[in-house]
């Protein structure tokens, strides 16, 4: 059934198309124009302090006033040989962990994620635009699929691409600055083999965050299906309601209960899944590694999350995931809108 | 009807039942749609033509049983979306898509869309390329759709209010294209609308429903037999009233009657032989038989 398989790929590839067509501001423009920003404030605040330390500090010689008159001299603090020393330190830095400079695209990314799964079952209902979908040769799972798609393939990497351009333009602007202070800092960033893998091992964590972001979306698409008014309010409300409710109980009760795994395992993973990353915080493995720390060093962070793969934690994510996909399928399939 | 084959129709109804809750919006009704035909489904608000319809394109769960293109649209609702096409309301098409985009996707994901049918139906209208349809008025909407609805070739069309919201000249223009451009033998259509006088020229058969019953089901030339409209001469009056009309109205001084040869054990010369004689209008016939729908 090759042409089965091939109207099947190509209906998914319409979809996803016009998943982009329809969802271009959260998932392209808001990004680009974030990471513009970002880029201008980085630049003048490189050029800026840069500019300020190359002129040094202008100092008043109390002992040569002669006459009323204060002779300003300046003092240099900036030496070359500071400027070396500062310039290796920071290119160490520089070529391990730029990356790091587009850390806030993934906010970004968050909220643009999370409100697209939440509409993207709930606004083609309360907008009726369902029937036109529903008018056409595709399938309920094939349209669900591509959301989820879109959701946890496309619009990473979409970020991706541009927080790589972000992190390189604000090293080109850091690099050109030392240049014209005296220090060559792109032979050091450029001859640092962690330069050209830091954005690979962050691609490659695509099949990782795409596992552990499962249950995030699957939940957030069936709270869109089911929703009868307000998806956000419902996505919000019932797991602050639910855990309010378990504390009361608890307390009241004296059970003493320890909740923390309702608010990680539960509420964390339902909806917090979806940011890039996060296993780190909701699923920390033995060895002590911090994606905070002064240097992000790229490697231990790749096959740190890889090793998400060998945890119960991440495939029962995987499993509740893709069965509250299946029930927004269902949902999408029956529930009439009258 | 004779045992028959499932498939020889295109729409195969026996005992289909919706209810919502404890009320009824279809009550166990049963007809059959053989292919070729353009059905007209006229029915108040709230009778359950809706209903019926989104039973047939696999849009809600029902009783009973029911075979379009000898699918059933509960479970083969994929399979049966290759054939069928629907305009099931107004206004639905999602208000951030632009023109160029709807015809690529439906071109993308149609096997039976005609890209070049599509724009020539959209060059005779004020629609651009670059247009989105939240910057659309009502009636631009609606011709975009009927645009890419009539560019698929589908064994069966249906139609839920396609009209509303267009002025005339575009409802004229619309219903004109559907029969030379569209139909033809291998194809059916079922249209629903309150503007009855427009389609009746169109109309192959006729189906009244009402409170989730049909209660009329028949052919234009069945039709056209059965109930016949007469000017009834003064004198006539009393033999004329004996007859049981069905409805009596006045134009100009003058009665006018439709009289039901099935029901009101007239024969059709008897009726013809009170006035002037012509074919009902369907307006006429369903105002007729819905009366008290209201009451």
């Amino acid at each position: 059934m090759s042409t089965s398989i091939g109207t099947d790929v190509n209906t998914m590839k319409w979809l996803i198309k016009r998943e982009f067509w329809e969802h271009k501001g959260g998932f392209f423009w808001a990004p680009v124009v974030v990471a513009i920003v970002m880029a201008v404030f980085l630049a003048v605040a490189i050029a800026g302090t840069a500019y300020v330390g190359s002129q040094g500090v202008v100092t008043y010689n109390v002992e040569s006033i002669d006459g009323g008159v204060a002779q300003p001299k300046t003092v240099k603090v900036l030496t070359p040989e500071k400027i070396k020393e500062v310039g290796e330190q920071l290119s160490v830095q520089i070529a391990h962990a730029y990356m790091g400079i587009s850390a806030p695209l993934l906010a970004v990314f968050y909220l643009a994620v999370v409100f697209f799964c939440l509409g993207a079952l709930y606004d083609e209902r309360k907008n009726r635009s369902i029937l036109f979908w529903k008018s056409l040769p595709i399938s309920d799972a094939a349209t669900v699929v591509s959301k989820v798609v879109t959701a946890i393939v496309l619009a990473p990497v979409l970020t991706f691409c541009v927080a790589t351009i972000l992190a390189l333009v604000v090293v080109v602007v850091a690099c050109t600055t030392s240049m014209l202070m005296g220090f060559n800092m792109f032979s050091e960033v450029l001859g640092a083999a962690s330069f050209y893998f830091a954005p690979l091992q962050i691609a490659a964590l695509l099949p990782v965050y795409v596992l552990w972001a499962l249950p995030s979306v699957g939940l957030l698409l069936m709270i869109g299906a089911l929703a009868p008014s307000k998806p956000f309010l419902w996505a919000v409300g019932t797991p602050l309601v639910t855990g309010v409710f378990l504390a009361m109980t608890n307390s009241i009760f004296q059970f003493g209960w320890n909740l923390s795994w309702y608010w990680r395992d539960i509420v964390g993973r339902g909806f917090l899944s979806v940011m890039p990353g996060s296993w780190f915080a909701m699923n920390p493995l033995d060895s002590h590694f911090s994606p905070t720390a002064n240097v992000v060093d790229m490697a231990p962070l790749f096959s740190q999350s890889w090793q998400q793969l060998a945890t119960a934690n991440l495939w029962i994510g995987v499993v509740v995931g893709s069965a509250m996909i299946y029930a927004a399928i269902r949902v999408r399939r029956w529930k009439d809108e009258g | 009807m004779v045992d028959t084959n499932l498939t020889d129709f295109i729409i195969d109804a026996k005992n289909l039942t919706k209810r919502y809750g404890k009320s009824v919006a279809v009550d166990n009704i049963s007809f059959q749609i053989p292919a070729g035909r353009i059905v007209g489904l006229i029915g108040p608000n709230g009778s359950g033509k809706t209903t019926t319809l989104k039973a047939m394109l696999g849009l809600v769960p029902f009783e009973g049983e029911l075979k379009v293109l000898g699918l059933d649209p509960r479970t083969q609702r994929d399979e049966l979306m290759k054939q069928v096409s629907f305009i099931a309301d107004v206004a639905v098409l999602p208000r951030w898509i632009r023109v160029r985009e709807a015809i690529d996707f439906v071109a993308g994901v149609h096997p039976k869309f005609d890209r070049a049918k599509a724009e020539r139906y959209i060059q005779n209208t004020k629609l651009k390329p670059a247009m989105k349809v939240k910057e659309m008025s009502k009636g631009m909407i609606v011709q975009l759709h009927l645009a890419l609805v009539m560019a698929i070739d589908a064994k069966l069309l249906v139609l839920d209010e396609p009209t509303l919201g267009l002025d005339i000249l575009y409802r004229k223009q619309f219903y004109q294209n559907l029969l030379e451009d569209y139909f033809d033998e291998n194809k059916t259509i079922i249209v629903t609308t309150h503007q009855v006088e427009e389609i009746e020229h169109i109309l192959s058969d006729l189906m009244f429903i009402r409170e989730g019953k049909i209660t009329l089901s028949a052919s234009m030339d069945e039709i056209a037999e059965r109930f016949i409209e007469v000017m009834v001469s003064a004198d006539n009056l009393a033999a004329a009233l004996a007859l049981k009309p069905i409805d009596e109205r006045q134009v100009f001084g003058k009665s006018v009657m439709l009289f039901d040869t099935a029901t009101s054990n007239s024969s059709a010369d008897a009726v013809k032989a009170l006035g002037e004689a012509r074919a009902p209008g369907i307006a006429d016939l369903f105002v007729a038989t819905m009366r008290g729908t209201y009451a």
